[in-house]
């Protein structure tokens, strides 16, 4: 047990460095995946033919692809093509599009059960497409997916694991975990605090939505 | 844009047998799949019940395993149990690994590869199950006792029926993303796609003389090897879909509504 402690106390600054990088790469990512979400569900369910096609596309392809490819691509593949890419960029770009594919699908789902009688009653009363779609629709399209896209936080949270590993120099949780590792040969040890680590954010953000959803529940 | 489209940074595609070399590592990551995807079924669903067995010890430690599990990153999981698996474990699985496996799949090393993905996807799949069959509707178990089935047989005649069939969408979007986390195993040096895509880009052709095959065109083109598996897995899922609502009365909802269920349900 005493070495448990040792090791958290002789490599703290490592761990906590990983930590708050994680934090991070995860707050960017987020938000990244929120606004392109959006965006791309928009254009889903946009009344234009076009629109639906290129949103249909980068849903599929987003979420199909691994994130592993992704970063590969995003990071070596356009570094070589003499594109100067930096690794955070790359990072949370590959993430934030990754997890942004999910969301467009989450809400376009969550615009779907607010029913179509709504949107006719908002656009006979005189509403454009635009504003039926910022006062009408989203509001409870948001609400009805809260659930969804806390999960999808969380599988981000968990996702964010494989920039540190993969060929990117991003120094993650897991990143200084293996560090600590090579020196002090202590995995137990080492991976036990940085599993406390992800547990933290992941328990944490569980508890979050749940909160969220309390507060924010439609009951129908 | 000239740079992605232009002919001469795709011609490694067919020269020499670097197709070949791609498709063939492509398939161990299906193998290692397809693998994890029947152990992570099997233990999921052993798991679920477990979390809804009515002794509360062991539903609790089910609990426990599965939020364990399902809240840690793959990656991490995998790194670790490659770093700490003793040797002996390695060996035991080479001993019961059957001879018709792939050669990439003889070696202990991918023991830490393939129990990472079921150790991780068995927790989740367990809520998705757990979830659908909670959303049944309690009289359907109690209808069952009353008729004098005993609870082996209530589960495998009325309950597990119907709570796994609506369950398939979210299930096989599960079952997607673990095909997409196959790619994981190149961590720990097991010589799958992503592993040949680097072999191939890394120059060495070119210098013995073959064609150039640069990075990101063998990535986009790993990616869409990815991308049309798992469409057609979709694509499938959602016929069996189609064709079970036909049949039966309405499931629950969509692969959304279902990733719902389960987060309520926790």
């Amino acid at each position: 047990m005493t070495e448990l402690w040792n090791v958290l106390a002789d490599h703290f600054s490592e761990f906590s460095t990983g930590f708050w990088v994680t934090v991070r790469i995860v707050v960017i990512s987020f938000v990244i995946a929120m606004v392109v979400g959006t965006l791309v569900a928009t254009m889903r369910i946009a009344p234009v033919k076009l629109l639906n096609w290129v949103g249909g596309v980068f849903v599929e392809v987003f979420r199909n692809t691994p994130l592993l490819v992704l970063l590969f691509i995003s990071y070596a593949g356009l570094r070589r093509a003499g594109l100067p890419i930096s690794a955070w960029v790359a990072g949370v770009g590959s993430l934030g599009l990754y997890t942004s594919a999910y969301v467009a699908e989450a809400l376009r789902s969550g615009v779907f059960a607010v029913g179509k009688g709504q949107i006719d009653a908002s656009l006979s009363l005189g509403l454009d497409y635009p504003r039926t779609l910022r006062y009408v629709i989203l509001p409870q399209a948001v609400r009805t997916v809260i659930p969804h896209l806390g999960s999808l936080t969380i599988a981000m949270i968990k996702n964010s694991a494989i920039i540190g590993v993969s060929l990117l120099a991003l120094e993650d949780l897991l990143h200084q975990a293996r560090l600590v590792n090579s020196r002090t040969f202590q995995t137990d040890e080492v991976f036990f605090w940085a599993a406390v680590g992800y547990l933290i954010l992941t328990l944490l953000t569980t508890l979050a939505v749940r909160r969220l959803e309390v507060r924010y529940a439609i009951h129908r | 844009m000239n740079y992605l489209f232009d002919p001469s940074n795709w011609e490694w595609l067919w020269s020499g047998n670097n197709l070949e070399f791609l498709l063939k590592a492509f398939l161990i990551n299906l193998e290692i799949a397809a693998i994890a995807i029947v152990f992570s079924l099997i233990f999921g669903l052993l798991l679920a019940l477990t979390r809804l067995s009515k002794l509360r010890p062991l539903a609790l430690a089910g609990g426990v395993w599965v939020d364990l599990w399902r809240n840690l990153p793959l990656i991490f999981i995998i790194l670790y149990l490659a770093l700490a698996m003793p040797p002996s474990w390695q060996d035991a699985y080479e001993d019961v690994v059957p001879s018709f496996f792939p050669e990439a799949l003889q070696s202990g090393r991918v023991f830490a590869g393939i129990l990472g993905l079921v150790l991780y996807n068995s927790a989740v799949i367990a809520e998705i199950m757990r979830a659908g069959i909670l959303s049944l509707d309690r009289g359907q178990g109690e209808a069952a006792a009353s008729l004098g089935l005993t609870y082996p047989r209530q589960l495998r005649y009325v309950i597990l029926p119907q709570g796994l069939r609506r369950m398939v969408p979210a299930t096989v979007s599960q079952l997607i993303t673990l095909n997409k986390d196959t790619t994981l195993v190149s961590i720990i040096a097991i010589s799958e796609v992503m592993r040949a895509g680097r072999t191939l880009s890394s120059g060495f052709t070119a210098f013995v003389g073959g064609v150039e095959a640069p990075l990101l065109q063998v990535f986009i083109f790993i990616g869409l090897l990815f991308v049309a598996v798992n469409l057609a897995l979709s694509r499938l899922s959602r016929r069996l879909e189609v064709r079970e609502r036909k049949r039966t009365a309405g499931p629950v909802g969509g692969v959304e509504d279902q990733t719902a269920l389960v987060t309520e349900s926790s």
